[in-house]
């Protein structure tokens, strides 16, 4: 599970932003987007120094400024076990419909080997052809899946 | 296989995942931890993640669990050698001792540096921070 993923999945869980300046904010999850911008709930704001407090309602924080997210263990067993379920529906869906790859919209999860990996290197000769069907392989590879 | 994966990001990391990894962040920090996952940007999710202190030949850990580090904020990522691991010539010292000599020694470092900056100064030098020696 990539990254970002693993923060998505953690959407209403309670975790810790600590910023590049050691500021560190504890609250829970509201959003998230691949900037790594974040809102929270009911923050508590901690000083760098560790010796300042602040309550917050709800905040917002750019991800730029974001040094990492501290979250609780079992988050990410359960996001995986979410991932894993969904991967699976999307495998018995995509099936029956005939090839599409998984459920989740803009990512159609791994797909197997890369294809054309093996064929591309058996085929092509040594030199710029070989090494350019190396290089394509990943691409076909994780677009259409094998049900 | 290594010859269909280029050198990049996530073409050279994929070896280090699932393994224990040491972290250096760029305000000085040294994790470990398992590398459960990765991206192109370089950031990282770590499971069982302990921050260990140092301090000359002495050391305490600090569990953190699990650990979504933003790229930009990492200087160095390394596998750990498991064997040479258990051979290291440091020894474990309560976290709050550690603490104590942690913060005794940065006080002395302010101290220094105040004296530093005075002498640079009268040699016309400026120096507005001291992070030469986070990491």
């Amino acid at each position: 599970m990539l990254p970002l993923a693993l923060l998505s999945a953690a959407q209403g869980k309670p975790m810790l932003v600590e910023l590049k300046n050691g500021v560190t904010f504890n609250g829970h999850l509201v959003d998230c987007d691949n900037f790594m911008n974040v809102t929270l709930r009911e923050v508590y704001q901690t000083s760098a120094d560790g010796e300042r407090f602040w309550k917050m309602k709800e905040m917002f924080i750019k991800g730029n400024v974001i040094k990492y997210f501290r979250i609780a263990d079992a988050i990410l067993d359960q996001a995986a076990e979410e991932q894993e379920k969904n991967r699976a529906l999307g495998r018995q869906r995509g099936g029956g419909r005939g090839g599409r790859g998984g459920g989740m919209p803009g990512r159609g999860g791994r797909g197997g080997p890369p294809r054309g990996g093996q064929a591309g290197r058996g085929r092509g000769g040594p030199g710029m052809r070989g090494a350019r069907g190396g290089a394509g392989a990943g691409g076909p590879g994780a677009g259409p899946r094998q049900a | 296989m290594d010859a269909l994966i280029p050198f990049t990001t996530s073409g050279s990391l994929v070896d280090l995942v699932d393994k224990k990894v040491l972290v250096v962040l760029r305000d000085g920090r040294k994790l470990t931890g398992v590398l459960r996952s990765y991206d192109q940007f370089a950031n990282f999710l770590l499971e069982s993640t302990v921050e260990r202190l140092h301090y000359k030949f002495e050391y305490s850990d600090v569990d953190i669990g699990v650990l979504l580090i933003r790229g930009e904020n990492v200087v160095a990522l390394g596998e750990i050698d498991l064997i040479a691991e258990d051979n290291l010539p440091f020894v474990e010292i309560p976290l709050d001792e550690m603490r104590d000599k942690l913060a005794a020694q940065e006080k002395r470092r302010e101290r220094d540096n105040i004296v530093k900056d005075k002498v640079l100064g009268s040699l016309g030098f400026v120096s507005d921070r001291h992070e030469g020696d986070a990491y």
